[in-house]
């Protein structure tokens, strides 16, 4: 392997931040006599990429097998970029400065619709060709995977491979198998076509893309180049996820980085089943690790890196059957030692004024809840399942617990919403803060904040909305001012996020292969760092549209109906399209549906097709306007399987 | 309960090889995180945000290296001086290393005042025959222009031999020249004599340099005359200029008094 420090050290004194190119942060791990090398690429910086748990999981997986590497990658910033390109110094590894082209494998998380222009930065950084057809014997195999994979069609022509699902097994397995047919001599395509029969990997090489109206009538958009190609990729799912230890070896970097601190993962998977929300389809079957695993970790982790802070993170940690128990533990373990521990994603139903004196330790941040709509009947619509009474509930333990300032978030541009619903927001958090003014004591009126914040909602593939269109950015912009002069209340700050990028994320994430042509044509027009608003480069991707010809405007807001074939068809999250089609249909009632972890199942179709069960530390009880105290599980189910404990998870499948 | 004043410990520590590149808040929590690892009974502020009671010495720049950098810790209990020594070490990453620790009087001045003057060593990409010293150096902090007389802060003159450039600053209660600005300015200089660029320099956190007083990049005082300059004179060696720019290989803090 090059080293690249000699020629990159000499320039860092011309960066900001050079400390996120150094390397050599307390616990990294270097395996300078491997045979085998995995890159873990995180397309963009590194305060944002460098907590990724994508990032932290796959390196220590594939640093656990003999003879193999994993390093990570991060895409320098914008001032480091032009030295680089300058000089022609290509893209390195942070553990060994060596270029990422002399790896064997390179993996790039896809963590959100907006990376995608630095997906080819980090190619073309890299002196990788752009497109997976141009690549010879000498060049790595580039491999996707993370949340945006679930709609790969616009990433297909850069990608080698394209990994669905949880990558803690398929990530080694995938390199094993380059590495065994590599020592025996295969060539690039044979190794392909072998990974293409491996569970959960997508090679989009192999497959042809139809025109619509072939891909509706063949039912797929796909088709394979030749016989015996998988014709449908289902998600890869880590089954011993809950029996997992939560603490694993973890960087801790020198410079500072989003999410800075020890970061346990509680629990898996989410089935309050938001209809809008991509993560709670995907990550299905919900699975919990036990109070003790969790708090040994997080002991363990704070003791080995020496972070001051935890957070308990999840889909929803305030879901989690022993959250109390943690917090207690937790805080009981690390008491007169400076710790905080967060938890992220509290759910208004599940945060009480028990809970709240359990995550507030002695500093009190702002506090962040997601009623996502103004109105009950559009909360219904989402399947939020959540009330006003919840909120101010929840309000009302977090003010008494001393919280001060409170923040919420809504979306804008949701199936049905009409003005009402926008007004509501208004009425909403007035009424909020008159809660919030009645509750605390006069003297204390002046600290009070309140903040909501609103962004346009993106229609997400594999979820019950996948088949609506978004609304127009102008559309958007006008309900965002409807929403601003609706409230009449100046202490309340109103944010929102731009629409323009909104269009991007929507083509992204409903777009079929036709929008890569797009993304490479903005990425030429100056495309990068779309996430950061002040690069957005809305005219690159407006050029761009028209440049390749592509309505993008269509592909973003069209609806349809559920019997249209989308582009993702082809990839399962094991959710069946049945199961999206009729939430679509609810929520067009306007009914809710319950989450299968407190009550009874929704055969949604993840356990039966994944082989695999919701596995709880203990039966779960709701809270707030779901609780039903006075009702048995066994009656609210009526007579349905409790979900498994890890142990009879692992026996079950034993078993099978 | 014991006075937590009472334990406090002092340890040297070098900054060195590319974590000299750490800016002076990434060594404090870097080795905030190294006492936690190395699980020593640290005492922790009271009130509302409580946090470990450790106290660091004058900061570095970004660039500038140290090989006998200071903080202080407070402990509830006594760890014998050799035993918190290993457990620092074995914490610590190699350039970022805790090379001795003592304990010292609870009552001492702060480490960040107790040494007013930094000795420094910087290394030069090639040798010059003589290297011109500025007379003042402008920074911007906050937004505010700021003229320091570079013989205010010289503790000790500049010394050059070879490529090796040594001098002493002295930080005075109304500021501090930086070490990294000084060099900066005096091969600014060098190079805009030669007509040469110097290569572009991060301005890192606070100070930026705006100009040097009687350098071509100064409109303000454009006119000012080369003799207002000193110039320190590299004894025997010729000039080992080849058209690049003169710059800063190295810049280390060797000491402190």
């Amino acid at each position: 392997m090059t080293d690249l420090w000699p020629r990159l050290e000499p320039l860092l004194a011309q960066v900001e931040r050079p400390a996120r190119y150094l390397n050599h942060e307390f616990g990294c791990v270097y395996k300078p006599d491997a045979d085998f090398r995995f890159c873990m690429v995180y397309p963009d910086t590194y305060e944002l990429g460098q907590a990724n748990q994508a990032v932290r999981i796959l390196v220590n997986c594939v640093n656990a097998v003999d003879g193999m590497a994993a390093e990570r990658a991060f895409l320098p910033a914008v001032d480091m970029i032009q030295i680089m390109r300058d000089r022609d110094i290509p893209l390195f590894s942070i553990e060994s400065c060596a270029p990422l082209r002399e790896f064997d494998v390179v993996g790039i998380t896809l963590p959100h619709e907006l990376a995608a222009s630095n997906v080819l930065e980090v190619l073309d950084l890299a002196g990788i060709p752009l497109h997976a057809a141009d690549r010879g014997p000498d060049d790595p195999f580039v491999a996707a995977g993370g949340p945006c994979a679930f709609n790969p069609e616009p990433y297909a022509p850069f990608f080698d491979i394209i990994q669905i699902g949880e990558g803690e097994e398929a990530v080694p397995e995938l390199c094993q198998l380059i590495r065994s047919m590599r020592d025996q001599g295969a060539d690039r395509a044979s190794i392909l076509r072998a990974v293409a029969d491996l569970p959960g990997n997508y090679v989009p090489s192999l497959y042809g893309w139809r025109s619509e109206a072939d891909a509706q009538a063949a039912g797929s958009w796909i088709e394979p180049l030749e016989p015996g190609l998988p014709e449908r990729i289902d998600k890869r799912l880590f089954l011993g996820f809950a029996e997992s230890p939560g603490w694993e070896p973890n960087v801790v970097p020198f410079t500072e980085v989003v999410h800075d601190r020890l970061n346990v993962e509680v629990l898996r998977g989410c089935a309050r089943g938001c209809r809008f929300c991509q993560a709670g389809m995907m990550y299905r079957p919900v699975r919990e690790r036990t109070a003790d695993n969790v708090v040994k970790s997080v002991l363990c982790g704070l003791q080995a890196t020496g972070y001051d802070e935890v957070s308990l993170t999840s889909l929803s940690s305030t879901d989690h059957s022993q959250v109390e128990q943690i917090l207690t533990q937790v805080n009981q373990e690390c008491a007169g030692k400076g710790i905080r521990v967060s938890v992220p994603s509290q759910r208004l139903d599940s945060f009480g004024v028990e809970m709240a004196h359990l995550v507030a330790g002695a500093k009190k941040g702002g506090l962040t809840f997601a009623p996502e709509a103004g109105t009950q009947r559009l909360r219904d619509v989402i399947n939020k399942n959540v009330t006003e009474e919840d909120l101010f509930a929840a309000l009302d333990a977090a003010l008494e617990a001393g919280w001060r300032r409170c923040k919420l978030y809504f979306m804008i541009g949701l199936p049905t919403e009409t003005d009402e619903d926008i007004k509501g927001i208004a009425s909403l958090s007035q009424r909020v803060l008159d809660r919030m003014r009645a509750v605390v004591p006069p003297d204390q009126k002046g600290s009070l904040a309140l903040s909501i914040s609103c962004a346009v909602f993106v229609p997400k593939a594999q979820t019950p909305f996948q088949w609506d269109g978004q609304i127009t950015p102008e559309e958007a912009l006008r309900r965002v001012q409807l929403l601003r002069n609706s409230i009449k209340y100046r202490a309340i700050r109103v944010g929102w996020h731009d629409p323009s990028t909104s269009f991007v994320e929507a083509v992204m994430s409903r777009g079929g292969r036709e929008c890569a042509a797009w993304v490479e044509e903005a990425w030429r027009r100056g495309a990068r760092f779309d996430a950061w608003s002040e690069l957005f480069n809305e005219q690159a991707w407006r050029d761009a549209a028209e440049a390749v010809g592509l309505d993008v405007d269509a592909v973003a807001q069209r609806s349809y109906d559920t019997d249209y074939v989308l582009p993702w068809t082809h990839v399962t999250t094991g959710v069946s399209p049945t199961f999206l089609a009729h939430e679509r249909a609810l929520a067009q009632a306007e009914q809710t549906t319950p989450d299968c972890t407190f009550e009874r199942c929704a055969a949604c179709g993840a356990c039966p097709t994944l082989d695999s069960r919701n596995t709880l530390a203990q039966p779960r009880v709701s809270g707030g306007s779901n609780s039903h105290e006075e009702k048995s599980y066994a009656e609210r189910t009526g007579g349905a399987p409790l979900p498994m404990t890890a142990q009879e998870m692992e026996e079950y499948h034993g078993r099978s | 309960m014991a006075d937590p004043n009472q334990f406090r410990l002092r340890a040297v520590f070098a900054k060195r090889g590319r974590l000299a590149m750490l800016s002076h808040l990434e060594v404090a929590h870097a080795l905030e995180r190294a006492v936690r690892r190395a699980d020593l009974p640290f005492a922790i502020s009271q009130g509302f945000s409580p946090h470990m009671k450790i106290a660091f010495g004058a900061a570095l720049p970004v660039g500038v290296g140290g090989d006998c950098e200071i903080f202080d810790l407070q402990l509830l209990e006594r760890v014998p001086e050799a035993e918190a020594l290993e457990r620092l070490q074995a914490a610590s990453v190699p350039d970022l290393m805790v090379l001795a620790v003592r304990y010292i009087d609870p009552h001492a001045k702060a480490a960040s005042v107790a040494y007013p003057v930094s000795q420094y060593t910087a290394v030069l990409s090639h040798a010059p025959a003589e290297l011109p010293v500025p007379e003042e150096v402008v920074v911007v902090r906050k937004k505010k222009e700021k003229r320091l007389v570079v013989s205010d802060f010289l503790a000790e003159p500049l010394r050059l031999e070879g490529r090796k450039l040594t001098f002493a600053l002295e930080a005075k209660a109304t500021g501090s020249l930086r070490p990294d600005k000084l060099l900066e300015a005096c091969l600014r200089l060098y190079n805009d004599q030669r007509g040469v660029a110097s290569p572009h320099i991060a301005t890192g956190d606070q100070d930026s340099m705006m100009g040097v007083r009687g350098a071509a990049v100064d409109e303000g005082s454009a006119a000012a005359e080369p003799e207002a300059f000193s110039v320190v004179s590299n004894v025997g060696e010729a000039d080992a200029s080849c058209g690049d720019p003169l710059t800063v290989v190295t810049c280390t803090r060797t000491g402190q008094r």
